[in-house]
């Protein structure tokens, strides 16, 4: 009863009239009755995982982020990415952002504009956050010293890069092989200028040689350098060369002159070369690749048109590509397959022979196959013809050492293969899949050296909207972010997206539900009835000695960041003491 | 500084010049209108109150309730089902003592449905244990409102000022609006001695067993009692400070009068020129206004009315099954005096039909001519 004495008080004699309150008030206080051992079922704060961060690759914590930002810290919240992506400058331009895809907004309005979001906070932490800065947190991050590894990275492309950073983050020694000239793989010879800004790429990589990145361009593995070689002076050795194998054409004439690959055409414009292009450009393919190259050709103030043999409902492109194409002027046909390269007489292309396609059967990727019309051939005169109908891994340079599947490097979850520390991550693993697809294989395998947890998403559960408490949202339509306009784009490889303004970003981040996390909106504490709710400095705590678990927290939670689970616990009753 | 006002704009300002703290209601017809000038009040920052939005007059008076046990002034204002759904709470307001402060637009109950006025809706709140208080004039509502805030305080009962639908609540009057400073000198700011706290809580209004209960209902009568002097007291405070009073009830030219007419709320102003009529023609008549209905004058009601050779009630109102509310208080005031003016009762005007000067003239009449009442309760104007 000791705990009783606190509250203790003398009650009044109620003999007389003025000894009487005026109305029904206990005479001690009521924290004495400890209403928590009514309870049986007991709240309990629980994150739970927002569908846009399950869906992204590297899981960033969208709502976190978001809510830092609308809070002014955002500081904060490029660091609260950069714990899942070192690159969120980069991602917000080129990740097909399938978070947005996934966002409870769309139910409701419109889906969050998430990476235009991260490509404002990737930016300022760009400008920003110094080397420094970012050594100092990851030195917070991980506990003690480690001992100091040595690792050879082979290949520059989001994958390597991104090992490269959170290993040179811990203060490792890191050495990037790349093949070519200049570094950056992919994000450089692949994707033009008017969706990734080279300045952004070069200062990416400039601040990965502050972080103590070593880089030797020029070195080919296989040629200038082996595994045994590496694997002798490194601790561990990461192969990240990627897929850039163009596939043939595998039609009569496809390697006749004026047919070039997609990929090769993208380097070489990309690398400040002009590839010789003639008037009348087709590309074929239906992928991202085929999208780049014929935009890129329109720059070159070419006419290209698109052939896809299937419809548009199969096409492998992201959406806003291919719409975003359609609306500089460029024509896709559909439904046509080629059959010929016509030549002239010096072995020089002068036109495609294509059959007329229909849709069938579904084939083995789900999709409808597309069956040639019988005598629907015709001929369309042209000059160039590029290639876009899929890249490979490069299985030649493969070593022999390494166990291969049949498109690329057989490597486990963490990048680990079948040779003890040697790591194989992004394309050239999965065969050609999204940057940050390759940033999140970069990051475990760097997580996996150090011997350290890869980022986790909150919890298992993934947040519906049928979880929320709509009842606390206003409609509120998506910011949209500048564009540059038609005419601006024709000839000029500036970039075409322009982003979002600070006000602009915070307007959005306000959008964000904040599904599953607690973002301090203090509706707990206000809603309780029994003042149960603890806040001190916006943390929340749950005062089990008189929550009587009615519930009401988890209900009016807008974001479904309480739980109600069973109470096994059966506090000591009042009573009995 | 004077202005033209409606009745229900004459509350509103009242309740402002008062500093009201939070206010909570529920908009119905004919008290609309209060609210959304207090709102406006609010909203532009004239009034340092809290608006509370609320889904019923059951949460409007649970609001007030809470608000008022914390320690702030706290008023609402309703009308007619708005008054009857709040029943359950207005018994809470009188029992947890919160001074809340209520305006009632009396409004006749339905079905059928109406929105004109009659009594039925505030006199069937009679037994709940509130003060109420009919006002006769749009600068009586606001003079009362005033005075409301202050009684409440002072007694811990809660105050409900009524006044007619359309008649006054929708009908301009001049109406002399006091200076805040003026009303910060009459109305100091809520002081209450033990508020809701929830560093310190405790169990308010909780089971009370037989050994408390009836103690705990004894002090809210003895309150009632005290209130009566109290209102009094105020009224004559409030005529120093701004040169009107009201009194607990208003004698007009009941001095010799053989015949006296009680009214309440609007037919007093109607009655007053019938009787002013009459007493040129050399009648003998006089007229009691009744204000304070609750708690019931009855000292003074005794003293005017015993005088008297015969008295007539007017009721705008019947408890269904016996007959007019005002007549049967003043047949229980009278009682048991040694040969107490016989009672005449009137219902008249149910659910706003028009109460004229030849209704009134012919109830005196009536009056003065018939030995005897025909009938316990008689009828006015029913056309069947």
């Amino acid at each position: 009863m000791k705990w009783l004495e606190k509250y203790k008080v003398d009650l009044p004699n109620l003999n007389k009239e003025s000894d009487y309150p005026e109305w029904a008030i206990s005479m001690t206080s009521t924290l004495l009755n400890r209403t928590g051992s009514w309870r049986t079922f007991r709240p309990v704060y629980e994150n739970k995982t927002p569908p846009c961060s399950y869906r992204c690759p590297v899981h960033e914590k969208i709502p976190i982020y978001c809510d830092y930002l609308k809070r002014g810290m955002i500081k904060e919240a490029y660091f609260t990415i950069i714990e899942n992506n070192p690159f969120p400058a980069i991602t917000g331009r080129v990740c097909y952002h399938p978070c947005e895809l996934e966002c409870n907004r769309k139910d409701y309005d419109e889906t969050l504009s998430i990476h235009n979001i991260e490509r404002y906070i990737g930016d300022w932490g760009l400008k920003q956050v110094s080397v420094k800065e970012l050594r100092k947190q990851s030195a917070e991050k991980s506990k003690g010293s480690q001992q100091k590894l040595k690792i050879a990275i082979i290949g520059s492309g989001p994958a390597g890069m991104t090992a490269a950073f959170y290993l040179a983050c811990e203060g490792h020694t890191v050495t990037v092989y790349e093949r070519q000239a200049k570094l950056g793989g992919l994000l450089r010879y692949g994707i033009p200028a008017y969706r990734l800004p080279k300045k952004i790429l070069d200062n990416e990589i400039n601040r990965l040689k502050l972080l103590g990145v070593n880089f030797q361009t020029g070195v080919s593995l296989g040629k200038d350098i082996t595994l045994s070689m590496l694997k002798e002076k490194f601790d561990y050795v990461i192969i990240a060369y990627g897929a850039h194998k163009n596939r043939a054409l595998g039609v009569p004439g496809d390697d006749a002159i004026g047919v070039l690959s997609g990929l090769e055409f993208l380097a070489q414009v990309n690398s400040g070369r002009k590839p010789k292009l003639g008037k009348r450009v087709l590309i074929i393919g239906g992928g991202n690749t085929a999208i780049d190259a014929a935009r890129v050709a329109l720059r070159l103030k070419r006419k290209p048109v698109i052939l896809y043999r299937r419809s548009r409902n199969e096409m492998p492109a992201n959406p806003q590509e291919v719409s975003d194409c359609e609306k500089e002027g460029i024509k896709i046909e559909f439904l046509v397959a080629p059959v010929k390269v016509v030549t002239n007489k010096k072995g020089k292309v002068v036109g495609l022979e294509v059959v007329k396609m229909k849709l069938g059967k579904p084939d083995a990727s789900g999709r409808r196959a597309p069956v040639p019309i019988p005598n629907s051939n015709y001929i369309i005169n042209c000059d160039t013809i590029i290639t876009a109908i899929g890249e490979q891994v490069d299985l030649s340079i493969i070593p022999d050492e390494l166990e291969k599947t049949s498109w690329g490097i057989a490597a486990g979850e963490d990048g680990q293969t079948n040779l003890d520390r040697v790591y194989a991550i992004g394309d050239c693993v999965s065969g050609p899949k999204t940057v940050t697809e390759a940033i999140a294989m970069g990051r475990k395998a760097a997580m996996n050296i150090m011997n350290k947890n890869d980022v986790q998403v909150f919890s298992p559960y993934i947040v519906k909207i049928s979880d929320l408490n709509l009842s606390y949202f206003s409609h509120q339509p998506q910011t949209k972010a500048k564009e540059l306009s038609l005419s601006a784009r024709k000839g000029s490889f500036k970039e075409i997206h322009l982003g979002f303004s600070e006000n602009e970003s915070i307007k959005e981040a306000e959008r964000c539900f904040s599904c599953g996390v607690c973002n301090k909106c203090d509706n707990c504490y206000v809603f309780c009835p029994d003042l149960a709710v603890i806040r001190d400095n916006y943390e929340y705590e749950i005062d089990y000695d008189f929550c009587k678990g009615c519930g009401v927290c988890a209900y009016e939670c807008p974001r479904k960041a309480i739980t109600m689970i069973e109470d096994s616990q059966i506090i000591e009753d009042n009573s009995k003491e | 500084m004077k202005k033209v006002v409606t009745g229900n704009h004459a509350v509103s300002y009242g309740v402002k010049l008062a500093r009201a703290q939070v206010i909570a209601a529920y908009p119905i017809t004919p008290q609309t209108q209060v609210v959304e000038l207090l709102s406006e009040f609010c909203a532009s920052g004239k009034l340092n109150a809290k608006f509370i939005k609320v889904e019923s007059e059951h949460s409007a008076m649970a609001a007030c309730i809470a608000a008022s046990a914390s320690g702030a002034r706290a008023f609402t204002a309703t009308s007619a089902h708005g008054l009857a759904l709040m029943h359950e709470m207005l018994h809470w307001a009188v029992g947890a003592r919160t001074p809340v402060v209520m305006a009632n637009i009396n409004r006749a109950m339905g079905p059928g449905w109406s929105v004109w006025t009659d009594q039925n809706d505030s006199l069937a709140q009679r037994d709940v244990g509130w003060i109420q208080i009919y006002c006769e004039s749009n600068q009586e509502v606001l003079d009362t409102t005033i005075q409301a805030f202050k009684i409440a305080e002072r007694v811990l009962l809660p105050v409900m000022l009524i006044l007619d639908a359309f008649v006054l609540s929708h009908t301009s009057e001049p109406v002399d609006i006091p200076d805040q400073e003026q009303v910060d000198e009459f109305l100091p700011p809520y002081n209450l001695k033990t508020k809701l706290d929830v560093n310190n809580p405790r169990a308010y209004g909780g089971l009370t067993n037989p050994d408390h209960y009836f103690e705990l209902r004894y002090k809210i009568q003895k309150a009632h009692t005290e209130a009566l002097a109290v209102i009094k007291e105020i009224d004559e405070e409030y005529k120093k400070h701004f040169g009107r009073q009201y009194g607990l009830v208003e004698p007009y030219r009941c001095d010799d009068a053989k015949v006296i007419l009680v009214t309440s709320g609007t037919i007093t102003s109607t009655a007053r020129l019938v009787i002013d009529e009459m007493r040129d023609e050399g009648r003998k008549v006089g007229l009691l206004k009744y204000r304070v209905f609750r708690p019931t004058p009855r000292e003074i009601l005794r003293d005017i009315l015993y005088r008297a050779q015969k008295v007539c009630v007017i009721d705008r109102n019947i408890s269904f099954g016996h007959g007019g509310i005002f007549a049967q208080e003043i047949k229980s005031v009278l009682y048991g005096l040694p040969a107490s003016p016989p009672v005449y009762s009137f219902i008249i005007g149910l659910g706003g039909r028009d109460v004229t000067p030849k209704d009134i003239r012919e109830i005196i009449e009536y009056t003065y001519k018939e030995e005897t009442p025909a009938e316990p309760v008689i009828y006015r104007g029913v056309r069947l």
